[in-house]
Formats: structure tokens, sequence, C-alpha cells
């Protein structure tokens, strides 16, 4: 729930830190709808905002910023904590006294028990600023699956923060934009993190605090993990047994929220067995959203309603046409806060559900990435051979016509982001150079100068995974659900990748985790009583938007006369042909603009 | 070290304006660090031997000092001396790679075409001496340096974050060691420390062990099974690998860093550790003991004696730095080894100035 912001700064005067706070609480609030709050600190100049959607008490108990009865605390608040009741209940026996029935002052209480510790104790989606007044530190946290956004930015003593980057533009504090960001928009097809459209902003990363000390104006960035190594899994059935379990508890507990909440159901297996499962728990009844079209071969009712079959409840089944499409289209790009080739899906199943009356929703998220449900695991084995022979022997690649041949020439380039982009990737760097008359040492030093990524080792279905959760799911997925949920006012929750539950998959061994020749064979094994067959043992391609058919109509989109330069128009033309995808394409449109 | 030394030459090229590359086998272009050294300086070859060889035989005509910061360039060294025989060439000796047999070609390197060796510590020069019989007026001995890019703590207190991480409180005392975990590499003496640990554990209650450093799964399954053979899962920490920005931190944490290694050929890790007022204790049989400025800044002991080891522990754990004995120990280390004073001995080689 919620969108945040806040500011901390020596230099500008409250009144003028104020201004700004409201300012980006302004360009929030579709993502909070119900309140507003803003708390200002005249000796540090930190000013908090808060926009605000009810989810858990919805009475004025749950305003924000929010202190402690004391007023030690401060607290701007952006998710849920699904183990909150939990830690409740261990406060009050260590003596801690509740005014709400919210989660976010069960934060504020465990910070004042547990001090930076009460961090790795939350279980949840979120992102917050909290301000120890006493220490004269402010902290920024992260959820450690990276779900709830939180964008920062550094300049000489002034830290500023935000869920949205459109914040941080809109207050005039990152008003200059990052030279690179088309160079990684068009290899990857979003914004990988930690970077971002604005110069000097940057994502929060997963999992990770920043320290903000008020009397020396300075910060550290930390992961506040809990380190453990916990024995590995070897057994199937035991194995089963705990994604079962841990699976169905992630969902009961992601079920918590005094306003209504429902279900995306899209037909494939991992949004089907979170429905079945909280079928079962809901005490009131389950609300499913679904989408269908006029176009067959896109249409997945036959196994929604397999599903559907199954459960009580409201069901609200959705068609979406390509007008809709073509009359949204610009308004999908305006809610998308950075440039992404992904989330139109998003955007429209949460306008419905926001319509429908719901305000959180659970969503199938995840499970491809944890139990390998993608092309990659497989073809990432074929990397591995290629990687053996020398970098150099690529490097002719990047003279073939074809596109799909192109982009082998990112074995050339000995670095862990050329393997997740020969995997998941756009377009290629000579590519790229083109399109953007760019010389290509540049756009190669642009994307291959990151030297945070580890390098992958084994080239097995772990680290196909890895790739997948931390790259493609973190800054693909992960983002573009957050902020075309939040555009309509909808949290969208995703319970496979619950701490504890993600911790499972990771522990089960690679050999009975990964399946060579069924895609998530252990996931579905573990739900085999529960799951219809025909949800998961099908020819036909999975839920997807008929988006080639609708781009390649769309008279903006397919106007190669519209487009800059000889590269760009050749790509339009050769997609009208039906000979490259429309992801691409719909990267060239956006970035159209700027060029 | 070769990038604190990339850095100094840039720094002393700078200001005598000389021209100055440096020229990387293993890395491509895009590991470099530029606050170390400006792109134009720089040429990353990314393991293509070949073209490394190629270029620097083409380039090394016009050089006046060639740097080969391994022996195993040794080629390129005979030929950039055979085709420009003004060319002065030196070479880095580290450790090991060097405390050994050779093959011909590299013998004849140090004999013949090498000018000058630049040996890490006294212990690399006389075994430089002792294996290759090179001539002992051929090798100086030049000591690493503290990285100019670390950050050196003013406050000694424990990271709050890391306490968190491994579920410790300040009372706990730590013992450090920071290595690599290689099966292939059975020197660096860690398996003495879990020993040592499994008898101390007793008399100083809280005591852990963090072994930190990246491991391979078979050296990984040798140490949790001794970890385990001693009885001591709950003492012993072991962090993998550590990334460099938190590294300063983990000396913090600490109260003691051990790594009785049999075969350091300077133990830069030391004089880090040190740099962060972290009292150390390291093998007496190898270029450590240059670190620790032969027992000034801290205590070598024979690593073949367990016992001794134990005593040594207990007794810094028995007595433990104050605040203001931390910040001298700093202040010790960052006076001998400075990348200031490294420049100027770096400026003196050069220029073939005798020492002050």
């Amino acid at each position: 729930m919620c969108r945040i912001a806040g500011i901390v700064s020596k230099r500008s005067s409250l009144q003028e830190t104020r201004e700004k706070v409201i300012k980006m609480c302004h360009a929030l609030e579709h993502g909070g709808p119900d309140d507003e709050g803003i708390y200002s600190d005249e000796n540090s100049g930190l000013v908090f905002g808060h926009r605000r959607l009810s989810i858990i008490d919805l009475s004025k108990n749950g305003h924000q910023p929010m202190s402690d009865v004391q007023n030690k605390v401060w607290i701007t608040f952006n998710g849920e904590i699904y183990n909150y009741l939990d830690l409740k209940e261990k406060l009050v026996s260590l003596g801690a006294r509740f005014n709400s029935n919210t989660d976010t002052e069960v934060i504020i209480q465990a910070y004042l028990h547990w001090g930076m510790s009460s961090f790795s104790k939350l279980r949840g989606i979120f992102a917050f600023g909290l301000y120890d007044t006493e220490k004269k530190r402010t902290y920024l946290v992260r959820d450690s699956s990276g779900v709830k956004p939180l964008y920062y930015h550094i300049e000489d003593t002034e830290l500023s923060f935000a869920s949205e980057v459109r914040a941080l533009k809109k207050a005039g504090i990152a008003t200059e934009a990052d030279k690179s960001w088309q160079v990684r928009f068009l290899a990857y097809g979003h914004i990988p993190e930690p970077y971002t459209t604005q110069k000097d902003v940057f994502s929060l990363p997963k999992g990770e605090f920043l320290c903000w000390d008020h009397k020396k104006d300075t910060f550290e960035i930390h992961s506040y993990h809990v380190a453990n190594s916990p024995a590995k899994i070897y057994d199937v059935q035991e194995a089963r047994e705990l994604i079962r379990t841990g699976l169905t508890r992630a969902v009961e507990r992601q079920l918590v929220a005094d306003a209504p909440i429902g279900v995306f159901l899209s037909g494939g297996t991992d949004s089907s067995i979170i429905t079945l499962l909280a079928n079962q728990h809901q005490l009131a009844q389950l609300k499913t959203i679904s989408i269908f079209f006029n176009e067959k071969a896109y249409d997945e009712r036959m196994y929604q309603n397999l599903v559907l079959e199954e459960i009580k409840g409201e069901k609200y089944a959705h068609l979406v046409r390509q007008e809709d499409f073509e009359e949204f289209l610009p308004q999908i790009i305006g809610d998308m806060d950075m440039p992404t080739t992904d989330g139109i899906n998003t955007w429209f199943i949460s306008r419905f559900a926001h319509q429908d009356g719901l305000k959180a929703v659970l969503s199938g998220v995840g499970a491809d990435e944890l139990f390998g449900g993608y092309p990659s695991f497989s073809r990432i084995k074929f990397l591995k051979k290629l990687r053996q022979f020398p970098p150099v022997s690529f490097s002719a690649a990047r003279l073939f016509s074809s596109d799909k041949y192109r982009k082998i020439s990112f074995l050339t380039y000995n670095h862990p982001i050329a393997d997740y982009l020969l995997l998941r990737g756009h377009y290629s760097p000579t590519d790229i150079a083109d399109i953007l008359n760019m010389d290509l040492g540049e756009v190669e030093d642009i994307l291959f100068n990151n030297k945070s990524i580890t390098k992958i080792k084994n080239y097995n279905e772990e680290d196909a995974a890895w790739l997948e959760l931390n790259l493609y799911m973190q800054n693909q997925l992960l983002r573009d659900t957050d902020v075309m949920g939040m555009s309509h006012g909808l949290e969208v929750r995703v319970p496979f990748l619950d701490e504890d539950f993600k911790a499972i998959a990771e522990r089960i061994s690679i050999d009975i985790r990964f399946d060579e020749n069924q895609p998530k064979k252990l996931l579905i094994d573990s739900f085999n009583n529960l799951l219809p067959r025909a949800v998961w043992d099908r020819s036909k391609m999975g839920f997807t938007f008929p988006l080639q058919q609708w781009m390649r109509e769309h008279h903006e989109i397919n106007n190669e006369n519209s487009y800059h330069g000889k590269r760009a128009r050749k790509i339009v033309k050769d997609f009208k042909k039906n000979t490259m995808h429309w992801s691409k394409v719909f990267a060239l449109y956006q970035i159209q603009r700027y060029v | 070290m070769t990038r604190t030394m990339a850095h100094s030459l840039n720094i002393i090229s700078k200001q005598q304006q000389w021209d100055f590359k440096l020229w990387s086998l293993y890395d491509s272009r895009y590991d470099l660090m530029s606050e170390y050294l400006a792109k134009e300086n720089f040429v990353g070859f990314g393991r293509s031997k070949m073209k490394l060889a190629l270029d620097t035989i083409s380039k090394g005509r016009k050089a006046d000092i060639l740097i080969l910061s391994h022996i195993n360039l040794a080629l390129i060294g005979v030929i950039v001396k055979i085709l420009n025989p003004k060319c002065k060439i030196w070479l880095v000796a580290h450790g090991i790679e060097v405390w050994r047999p050779l093959s011909f070609l590299k013998t004849s390197f140090l004999k013949k075409f090498c000018n000058q060796i630049i040996c890490v510590s006294n212990f690399t020069k006389h075994q430089m001496i002792k294996w290759h019989n090179v001539d002992s007026s051929k090798c100086v001995v030049l000591n690493n340096v503290i990285d100019p890019f670390i950050i050196h703590p003013e406050e000694f207190e424990k990271p709050e974050y890391l306490l968190n991480r491994y579920s410790l409180t300040a009372e706990n005392q730590v013992i450090f060691t920071l290595t690599r975990l290689a099966s292939s590499e059975q020197y660096k003496g860690y398996e003495l420390v879990i020993k040592a640990i499994s008898h101390l554990k007793e008399k100083f209650s809280g005591l852990k062990y963090i072994l930190a450093g990246q491991y391979d799964a078979t050296e990984e399954t040798r140490i949790k099974d001794l970890i385990s053979s001693y009885n001591v899962k709950n003492e012993v920490i072991l962090t993998g690998f550590l990334s460099e920005r938190e590294l300063a931190d983990y000396f913090l944490l600490a109260d003691l860093f051990v790594l009785p290694s049999k075969k350091e050929g300077f133990g830069i890790v030391f004089i880090e550790a040190l740099s962060c007022g972290l009292p150390v204790i390291c093998g007496n049989a190898d270029g450590s003991v240059d670190a620790i400025r032969n027992g000034e800044l801290g205590t070598a002991i024979n690593v073949n004696d367990q016992d001794e080891l134990e005593k040594t522990i207990s007794s810094y754990l028995r007595s433990p730095l104050t605040v203001k004995t931390r910040h001298k120990l700093q202040q010790q280390c960052l006076q001998y080894f400075n990348e200031n004073d490294y420049q100027q001995n770096l400026l003196r080689l050069i220029k073939d100035e005798p020492a002050a």
C-alpha cells in the first residue's frame, strides 16, 4: 500500500524542503488515494511525506508519517508486513504498548526494541524511511525480495527519496537525465537496477538499508540479512512437503487485509495454484480477476474455468479488445514512471481489479524463476558450451543480417551481463550504436562497466535462476507490476517470493529442483492433488496479450516515417513483415521522443 | 597491490611528465577501476596473450622502463630487451611464484635480461638469491603498502550491522581470518586456528571465529568436517566472499586477526588489518614478518607449534586493546606503509638515486 517520499537537507530552509516533499506527494497521489501526511523536523532539516492506500486498519489510526508515543521514532512506510501479528505478540510480551492495529506501528516498536536487527525480522513487501530522533539517523529500508521500490538521490549534504522516479523529477530534485539510460533500455527492454532515467537517482538494492548520519551528513548502505547456511534438501518427498506447507503458509499470511483482496487468475500453473490455495483459506469469499480476448489463439478461458469451477466466490472475467489497447496506450506509457516493454497486461488487470472494488491481489510471479519455468534454464547449458570457445571467436556474429543471430555477438564480452543479455536481451551493442548513432565502444562501456555482479561459474539451472530472479524478475516484472498496480491504487502481493518460501526453494538440491524435460515439475508434483491436470499438461502457449498483432496494426507504432534514423525504420519494416518481436519495436517507439 | 603500484606510477609520471601505461592480461577494459587510473592509461587484454605479446613487442621498443608484475611474463621481457636493449626491465617478485625452481627461460630472464627485481619483502629477496642465485644488488626490497582508497576508521566501535548479521553482541570476542580458502593451497594455517578454538572456547566464553574468504566446494566440505570433528559449530562462522566495501568493518568487528600461513610473500592483509587498528598474529617463516615490522606491529609465531599459537591468542584475548592502543597501532602502520613513501621510493628507483 501507499507511496512515500522524503528529504533530509541542511542546504535548504525547512519551508523549501516541505514544499518539495508536498510536490513529490502530489506526483504520487495515484498510489495513495486515501490520505496524505507530512512530518517535518526543524533541527535535522528532515521532511517525510506519505500518500496512503488503506488496507490494514482503515481508521485514522493508520495516518502516516507515524511515531511512537514519545516521538522517538518517525516512519513513512509503503507495503505490508505479513507477520506483524506474530511480531506484535512478541513485542507485547517485552512490554511494548500499541495504539493502533496497524503493521506500521509494529515496525516502530520492533525498531525501538531491537534496533536495526529488527529489519531482518520483518516478513513482507516493504520500503520505508525511519528517522531515529535520538541517534540522529535516518534509515531507508527495502524488502529482501525487492517487491516495493525505493529510489534515492544524494547530492552533497542532501538525501531525497521516493517510491517513484517521477516524484524526484517533479519536485525539481533530479531533473537531469542519465545519459546512458537509452542504451540500457534498448539492451534490456527496461532500465535495470540500480540505474534509472535520471542522473544520480538509484534504486536501493533489495534486502539492504541506507543509513544517513545527520551529525556527519554521511551515509552507508549495507545488507540487513542474518547470515546462515541451512542444510540442503536432497529428498524429493521432503522437498514436496516443504513446498506444500511453505506456500500454503505464505498464501495464508498474505491474505491478511481489512480491505477487499482477490487473486489474478491467468489460467496458468502458478496463478492457479495460488488461487486454489487462497480458496482454502479465505474466510470471506475469494474474488478472482481474469482477462480474455476476442483473438481465439489467445483465449485462456477454458483453463481459467477449470480452476474457477473448483472455487467459491465472485469471479470477474474481463474482455480486453484491440480498441481498448489503442485507447489506453498513451495512459499506460504515462503511468510507467520509467520506460519498459512489459507491464501492459498488469496495467489492464489492475484497472479491472480496481473497478471490481479490490485494493490488493495475489499474483503468481516468482514461480518460473524459482522452479525453472523459462527456456533460459535449458539454454544456459548451451551457453556453457559456447563459453568454452575464446570470446573473440564470436566477433564476426555482429555481421549477421538476422537479428536473432546478431545477439551471439554478446559472447565476445566476458561478462555476466553479456550472458544475461544473450538469454534475455533485446538489441545487440552494434544495433544500439546504430540506432542511437553512438560509438560502439561507448555502448559497451555503458553496458559492461557494472562490477558488482558476480560472475557465473557453473552455467547450470541455479545460475539461470539467479539471473532470472535478480535481473529479469527484479528489474522488469516486479518493478512493472508495482508501478502499474499502484497507478490504479492496487497492491499486488507475491506469495512465491515470501522470504521463508523462497529460502525453502533455494535450499532444494539442484538435481530435484529442476527437471530437464518438464518445466516446474517439482512445483506441479507438489500440488498434483490440487491442480487440474489440463492446466499444466498442455501444448498451447500460456497467458499472453495479442500484442504482436495489436502493435502491428497500431497506426503510430507501425508508421516507420515517425521513427528517426535508417536503422530504426528498417526495424519497423521488419516488424510489419512479422520478422521482429513487438517488444523490440515497442522499445524503439518509446525512445523516439528522446532521440 | 598492482593497482596501488599503478596508481603510484601514474602520479609520479604525471609529476615528471612521463608517459605511463598499464597493460593487463587478465582484465578487460571493463575491469578498470577509474579511481586508480584514467582510461587512457589502461589497456585490458582480457586473456588474449597473443595480442598482449604483440602489442608489448611493438610498443615496448619505445619504452624506457618495462615493469613486469609477474614472472610468467618473462618471455615478453626477453623479447623487448632484445629489440630494445636500452629499455630497463623490472620484475615484481611477490611470493611463492618465485620461491621454487623455474624454467630455463625464466631463470635466464632473471639473470641476463632483467635489470632490477622489486621484492615485496626481505624474505622474498632471500628466496630469489637462494633459489635462483640472482645477484643480490639486483634485488630491491619494496614492501607493499596500504591501498590509497581504503578508508581508515576513526572510531573503533564494532559495526552494528555486522553484529546483527552474525547474531553477535559487542561482548563476543572475535578472532578473524581472511584468506582464499582453496583446496589447492594448503598452507594458510586456518585449520590450526579451528583446532585452537576448540581448546580456547572453554576459557573464553562467547568466543567466535570468523573465517572469511571465497572457498571451493572441496575445501568447503573439508572445513565443515573439521568444524564438526572439533565440535566448534557454534563458534566458527564461515562467511564466504567478502565485498571490498565491507572489509574495513570486518576488521573493526574483530578483536584479533590470525593467519598462521607458511607462504606469504608479504601478506598485505596484515597491514590492512593493522590500518584498522586490529592486532595481528602471523607466521614467522615467510614474508609476513616484514608486514609486522619484525614484531613491532604484531606477533609472529612458529606455525608448527599449536601450543604457541594458542598461548599467543590467549594473551591477546586476556588483555584486549583499548581504543587508544588501537588508534596507535593504526597510526604506526600508516606511518610505515603509506603510499606517499612508496611513491618516493619508486621515484628514487626509477631515477636510480641512492636511498636517503
